[in-house]
């Protein structure tokens, strides 16, 4: 047979394509699953937490945090339910991470809180003595980019009709609607306000003054992100 | 002879002697003991199996020449021989592509091993186990496994000896300090302190019985606050009786479904905490989910333990 298959190099090639495209079936599928849609309860990012998560992978922070809790239970004791792919819907690209120099993120926003992320990314061995996550000082002066996150809104929305300014099922039956801005100048607005809420809670009383005046210091973005993840 | 076996009789002898030094001379080195010994059999079986391998096919390569029948086609003068696949392999590989064909068809879907069932399975055993271990743990033992919790969950905040670090959570070792108390009278507390939705009133909605029911005064919420932060001793004694204790009880120690004990901590009060979280003058407290009930009610036992 393989002899044969030799000599007739157009039925070689088609049987290098059956086997080629059943490999990439295999890969492909899945992601048409239910289980790979997004999970009830899973909401968009807003333009706000969207600007942090840029943020988070500009500083690396994926290097030394993964964002997937495996089904074990000293994981799911630790860090709450285990991941569901659904629960990646949005995110583009997935911060899986494959290492752990610091403890996984998928659901921090369930147990620390605005004021600890502020003294934590200022100075993290004040609260956790002995840790050798590195301090992010600059976060509180550099201005977050919320043109280019709400860029990445609108191609997402268009693109892979991510679902902004419509209902989203929420796990308590209500339904929740992340809104997207008509212009760069609405967007920048609704972050702003998004940021507020998040300043309120800071004691850092130039990123309080900073936010009053309407700028929105990177700090603020990112500690959106990170109580967005639950 | 050939310098072949010559060169393998050599190299066979190093590596049995380079075998013997490094087990000798290694922490328990020869003994008695079974697995060492197979281990080093193992070893020994390996160097000669692989000089044997070895000298056999560089003799074929220098002895033998192609025999066989050659195809008629040819690339380019490059021919081949119409050689067999050998049985055994030519087997080996049909198995294994029906193996493939079941195993993707039929094996894996049907009979799958599930790593959630396996999950579940795993937290349903260790949570009858913990039931069991723990269900009757009081006093001290309580207190202890409190401690353990702790330390694993709450010291990123509260610190590790409770103090709060400088004011960034709050300090356990008191129940409370007369700056969070101020901050309660003026701006009242919606924590589900009590287990459900009771607000406290602000300072518009607290009046001194003792003082004609006027609304509290600034001087008043000094004092009181004081007071409270004392543990109930000093000079707001009338204020609170006036003001706090309908709701907050006459020492203090709380009013069912009126107001929470703010004389002392109790496991009710840090399991309502634990269940709702808690935003006050400090800071926010996350809810927490992933602690069990006697964890609740242990860690409860140690924070009351702190400030006795
Ligand atoms: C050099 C590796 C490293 C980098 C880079 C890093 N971290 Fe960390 N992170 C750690 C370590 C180690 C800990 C555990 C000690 C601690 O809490 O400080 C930690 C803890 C945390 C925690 C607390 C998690 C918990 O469960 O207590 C958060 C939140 C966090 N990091 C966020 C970030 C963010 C956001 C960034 C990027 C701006 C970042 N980290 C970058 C190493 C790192
Ligand atoms: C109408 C009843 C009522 C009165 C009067 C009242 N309280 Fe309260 N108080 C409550 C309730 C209910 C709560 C719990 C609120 C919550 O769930 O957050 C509370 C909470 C508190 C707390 C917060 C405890 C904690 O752990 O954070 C303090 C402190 C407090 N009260 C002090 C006072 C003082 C001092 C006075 C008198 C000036 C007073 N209260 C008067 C009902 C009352
Ligand atoms: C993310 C930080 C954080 C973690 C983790 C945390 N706490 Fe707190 N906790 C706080 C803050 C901040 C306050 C002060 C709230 C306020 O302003 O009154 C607080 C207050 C408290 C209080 C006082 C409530 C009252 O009524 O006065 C108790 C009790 C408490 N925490 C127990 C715990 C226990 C037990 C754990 C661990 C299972 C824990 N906390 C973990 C931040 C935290």
């Amino acid at each position: 047979m393989f002899h044969w298959l030799e000599k007739h190099p157009f039925f070689f090639a088609v049987g290098v394509f059956l086997v080629i495209s059943f490999a990439g079936l295999v890969e492909i599928l899945p992601n048409f699953a239910q289980q790979s849609r997004p999970v009830i309860g899973t909401a968009p990012y807003s333009t706000l937490e969207l600007a942090g998560r840029h943020v988070y992978i500009a500083n690396s922070c994926n290097a030394c945090h993964s964002q997937l809790i495996r089904p074990f239970k000293s994981e799911t004791d630790r860090y709450g339910h285990y991941s569901l792919s659904g629960e990646y819907a949005y995110d583009r690209p997935f911060l899986w991470g494959s290492k752990r120099t610091g403890p996984d993120l998928m659901r921090v926003g369930n147990y620390r809180t605005t004021d600890w992320h502020e003294n934590h990314m200022k100075d993290p061995a004040g609260v956790v003595p002995g840790s050798i996550m590195p301090a992010y000082r600059w976060m509180f002066t550099n201005a977050a980019d919320i043109d280019t996150a709400f860029a990445e809104q609108l191609t997402i929305a268009e693109f892979f009709s991510v679902p902004y300014n419509k209902p989203i099922p929420m796990k308590d039956g209500s339904t929740k609607i992340v809104k997207m801005g008509g212009s760069v100048a609405e967007a920048n607005a609704l972050a702003l306000a998004e940021a507020k809420l998040i300043a309120a809670d800071m004691k850092d009383q130039d990123v309080k003054d900073a936010v009053a005046n309407g700028e929105i210091p990177e700090i603020v973005a990112i500690i959106a992100y990170l109580n967005s993840l639950k | 002879m050939n310098k072949l076996y010559l060169w393998g009789i050599i190299i066979t002898v190093l590596m049995l002697l380079f075998t013997y030094i490094s087990v000798a001379g290694s922490e328990g080195g020869l003994n008695d003991d079974i697995v060492n010994m197979l281990a080093i059999t193992g070893a020994v079986a390996l160097v000669l199996i692989t000089v044997f391998v070895v000298i056999k096919y560089v003799r074929q390569m220098q002895v033998d020449s192609a025999t066989g029948d050659l195809a008629d086609e040819n690339w380019d003068g490059i021919g081949e021989y119409k050689n067999e696949v050998p049985t055994g392999w030519a087997i080996t590989f049909l198995l294994t592509m029906i193996w493939g064909m079941w195993y993707w068809t039929v094996g894996y879907p049907v009979n799958s091993y599930s790593q959630i069932g396996e999950y579940n399975e795993d937290t349903a055993a260790h949570n009858a186990k913990f039931e069991a271990q723990y269900k009757d743990i009081t006093g001290d033992r309580l207190v202890e496994m409190g401690e353990s919790v702790f330390l694993a969950e709450c010291k990123v905040c509260h610190g590790i000896n409770a103090d709060g670090i400088d004011g960034k959570a709050a300090n356990l070792n008191i129940r409370i300090d007369a700056s969070s108390v101020k901050h309660v009278i003026e701006n009242g507390s919606n924590n589900q302190l009590l287990g459900f939705a009771m607000p406290m009133p602000d300072r518009n909605g607290l009046m001194n019985a003792n003082a004609g029911y006027a609304p509290i005064t600034d001087a008043e919420i000094e004092k009181v606050s004081a007071y409270v932060a004392n543990g109930m001793t000093g000079e707001g004694a009338d204020v609170y009786a006036g003001t706090c204790a309908m709701c907050h009880g006459a020492d203090g120690t709380g009013v069912d479904s009126m107001g929470p004990n703010i004389k002392k901590f109790d496991t009710a009060l840090v399991t309502n905490v634990l269940n709702f979280g808690k935003k006050g003058s400090i800071g926010a407290m996350p809810k927490f989910e992933r602690l069990n009930a006697k964890q609740k009610e242990a860690v409860g036992a140690y924070i009351t333990s702190l400030s006795e």
